[in-house]
């Protein structure tokens, strides 16, 4: 990268998709990257909570993220993926269709989010839209998507 | 006022050590009262407060060197004998003991706030000539000043004596204290213990060297036969670390009760005065060590317990000798280990519960119907006690009738895994038996098959298991029962459950994890048995919170997520939230 770009400051994201859109986060977000771990089932919570899993010695949970945007799901595939991340201080895994690569943007290219975005996903968890050629990256805040039921699903 | 200051260290010594000699103190305190020529005892207390006096003068906290230096005025005359020690005397101490618990609290909190400190020297001063601390005093006169406090309480007690905004030392000791909370910052471990922790570490990265090589050697190409043999004995050898590294790490964490039971002297003999009755406190099994996890919870449950019995069940002196009994009642708190639990009994020889009360007060309180009760034995009429909104004393006292009841102690036991009993002869005393675990940490389990999922149950909690026929189990008003021996074992399916059929069509056969808390049974209906372990126990987060029916989880030896069973909440909710829940399924 040349001094000439700083047009901004420049940010990693991680770009993956559900369904049919790509979605990003901020690669510092993400611990890790994994294939489908085996999952074990918690009763009584919602269906999006896919279960529980082990991190190398650590209980984690597992949220589908097709299931939580209330999508037809499909079974896990080839490519799907498990995306460990640093949910305000906690670990969580999230499943996706499949994770893409690892993308350089600059500030000004992410735009604030349209007023009405894709299927399922709540406004307030879109911090943002990166328009980059033929596709559309919507990034997600997964902290605010966690965090409205955030102290124990249970306690509702 | 903040408090501010730049040696951190220095200061969590002092607040750490200064805590440690004011819970010894309270103990000796009262030792010394009932042995008040026991020099070596006084001496031991001149000390614990010289030590405080000393450190607080130094780090500059005024008001704590102010009542100390009157306490060890007081002590000073005591120990060279200028002054008996009367009751009078040892109210005082031990409020200016209180005040000073106070005062180091604050400081382990960091906010230094003004307290009146005067009211308690004020009281400290008449017991101290204008010469303090000399020796040229004289006995005679000594108790003639002593008599002449006793018959004028000092102007300054009622001219200071502040609104109820602050709270005075008096009400303190009365009351529960929070100050273990700044101990848990911290642990004091033994140096030996943390040695031999070292060399086991030691052993361990022996160990791993050996599996680095072996794995290394086996990359290179060498026998297979020998690479087997190796590896057997080193897996031999790692478990064999492991589970000693496991049990002194475990030992670390563990704490004798005595750090809670020596609190509780003191608290007796407030209580014991201010009620009118003469008790005699028996410690036993001091030395019993617990989980610290477990022992900070316990602290307020079993204060509470003992409060009942001081004010319950103990009588006053002229009707236990009225009854044929000894003036002085006696009070029991004793620990011990028992298997991988430790019991905690609270025994006095008090009037006992009557059972025939405790029903007729739960028809009043509509805690039970009579056709419940009807079918009651004595020692279930006796657990109605600890149901919610129960209490049998006509007037709620301010010892024990705070709002507080015996539900709530039994919700605090419950939330160890504990179980509370009571047992209870009219006329002869009462006991309440608590059982904890050992440890929260590392718990054994049962670990069973339900479809296709692992679940552990917690060993502590299961009586038996057994193999039933799929036709041997009756409904009875809904609800799956099994009778067993006569008795009728209520169920609960936890495929059903957990909503986690099993796909394999009905099979002939099953099996029932007999479980139980206290006197109460529930079978639990599994697919299959897979064998007993060791686990380690690990929360689900925050994320999912605090799931009903189930204690955490657990990762087993494939790697895969188990999750723990909370049989004591199931039993417990057995009566309400699950069984409409089955019922409806």
């Amino acid at each position: 990268m040349s001094l000439n770009d700083v047009a901004g400051e420049m940010t990693q994201l991680v770009s993956f998709s559900v369904d049919r859109e790509e979605y990003a986060i901020p690669v510092l977000k993400i611990m890790e990257i994994l294939r489908m771990p085996e999952v074990t089932r918690v009763p009584n919570t919602p269906t999006y909570v896919e279960g529980v899993m082990n991190l190398r010695g650590k209980v984690i949970p597992l949220v589908s993220l097709r299931k939580r945007f209330n999508l037809d799901g499909s079974e896990n595939g080839r490519r799907t993926r498990t995306m460990v991340v640093d949910v305000t201080g906690e670990l969580m895994g999230f499943i996706v269709d499949s994770v893409s690569e690892v993308l350089r943007v600059a500030e000004a290219e992410i735009l604030p989010p349209p007023a009405a975005i894709s299927a399922g996903v709540q406004q307030e968890c879109v911090s943002g839209v990166i328009n980059r050629g033929e596709r559309l990256l919507i990034m997600l805040d997964l902290d605010k998507l966690i965090g409205s039921e955030e102290r124990g699903i249970m306690k509702e | 006022m903040k408090l501010e200051c730049e040696d951190q260290e220095l200061l969590e010594g002092f607040v750490t050590e200064s805590t440690e000699l004011l819970q010894k103190l309270d103990d000796d305190l009262v030792n010394l009262e009932k042995s008040p020529r026991d020099n070596e005892l006084l001496n031991r207390v001149f000390r614990s407060i010289h030590t405080v006096k000393g450190t607080s003068s130094f780090l500059g906290f005024e008001l704590l060197v102010q009542v100390t230096h009157k306490i060890e005025d007081v002590l000073n005359r005591l120990r060279k004998g200028d002054l008996l020690l009367t009751s009078e005397i040892m109210d005082v101490i031990l409020e200016g003991a209180d005040l000073v618990k106070l005062l180091v609290n604050d400081i382990a909190e960091g906010e230094l706030r003004d307290r009146p400190v005067e009211e308690t020297i004020g009281k400290l001063s008449p017991f101290l000539s204008d010469n303090s601390g000399e020796a040229s005093c004289l006995k005679k006169e000594a108790t003639a000043t002593c008599e002449v406090a006793r018959e004028n309480p000092p102007p300054v007690e009622t001219a200071i004596r502040e609104p109820a905004t602050t709270e005075t030392p008096a009400e303190a000791a009365g009351k529960p204290r929070s100050d273990e909370s700044s101990e848990s910052a911290s642990v004091r471990v033994d140096v030996k213990r943390l040695d031999d922790l070292m060399n086991q570490v030691g052993e361990l990265v022996l160990e791993r060297n050996r599996m680095l090589q072996l794995s290394s050697e086996q990359q290179n190409g060498v026998n297979r036969l020998e690479f087997v043999r190796e590896f057997n004995s080193l897996s031999k050898r790692m478990n064999y670390i492991t589970s000693e590294l496991q049990m002194q790490v475990l030992k670390m964490r563990m704490i004798p009760v005595e750090k809670i039971f020596r609190k509780f002297p003191r608290i007796v003999r407030n209580l014991a005065r201010d009620l009118g009755k003469e008790v005699e406190l028996h410690l036993v099994g001091e030395e019993t060590e617990l989980d610290r996890s477990i022992l900070e919870e316990l602290g307020d449950p079993l204060v509470h317990l003992v409060r009942n019995a001081l004010d319950h069940g103990l009588e006053r002196p002229d009707e236990r000798i009225a009854n044929g009994k000894t003036a002085g009642g006696a009070l029991v708190l004793s620990a011990e280990h028992e298997g991988n639990h430790i019991v905690i009994r609270i025994k006095d020889d008090g009037r006992g519960i009557d059972h025939e009360k405790v029903s007729q007060k739960a028809l009043e309180k509509g805690v039970v119907t009579e056709a419940q009760l009807a079918n009651m034995g004595k020692r279930e009429i006796l657990d109605l006690i600890f149901l919610p909104g129960f209490s049998t004393k006509e007037t709620a006292s301010d010892i024990s009738g705070r709002g507080v009841g015996m539900d709530v102690v039994k919700t605090y036991i419950k939330k160890m895994n504990g179980i509370i009993e009571v047992r209870s002869t009219v006329g002869s005393g009462t006991e309440f038996i608590i059982r904890l675990p050992l440890t929260l940490a590392i718990i054994q389990t049962l670990l069973v098959g339900v479809g296709k999922e692992t679940y552990s149950i917690p060993l502590s909690s299961v009586l038996e298991t057994l193999r039933v026929e799929n036709g041997s189990f009756h409904r009875v008003g809904g609800q799956e029962v099994l009778r067993l021996r006569e008795e009728i074992l209520p169920l609960l399916k936890l495929d059903r459950l957990f909503n986690n059929d099993d796909d394999a069509g009905e099979k002939l056969f099953c099996y029932v994890v007999v479980v139980g808390a206290a006197e109460r049974r529930l079978g639990l209906v599994v697919s299959r048995l897979l064998g007993q372990q060791e686990v380690v126990i690990k929360s689900l987060g925050r994320y999912l919170g605090t799931i009903p029916g189930f204690a955490g989880s657990t990762i087993l030896g494939d790697g895969q997520v188990a999750l723990i069973v909370d049989p004591v909440g199931l039993i417990g909710g057995y009566d309400g939230s699950y069984l409409p829940g089955m019922q409806a399924m």
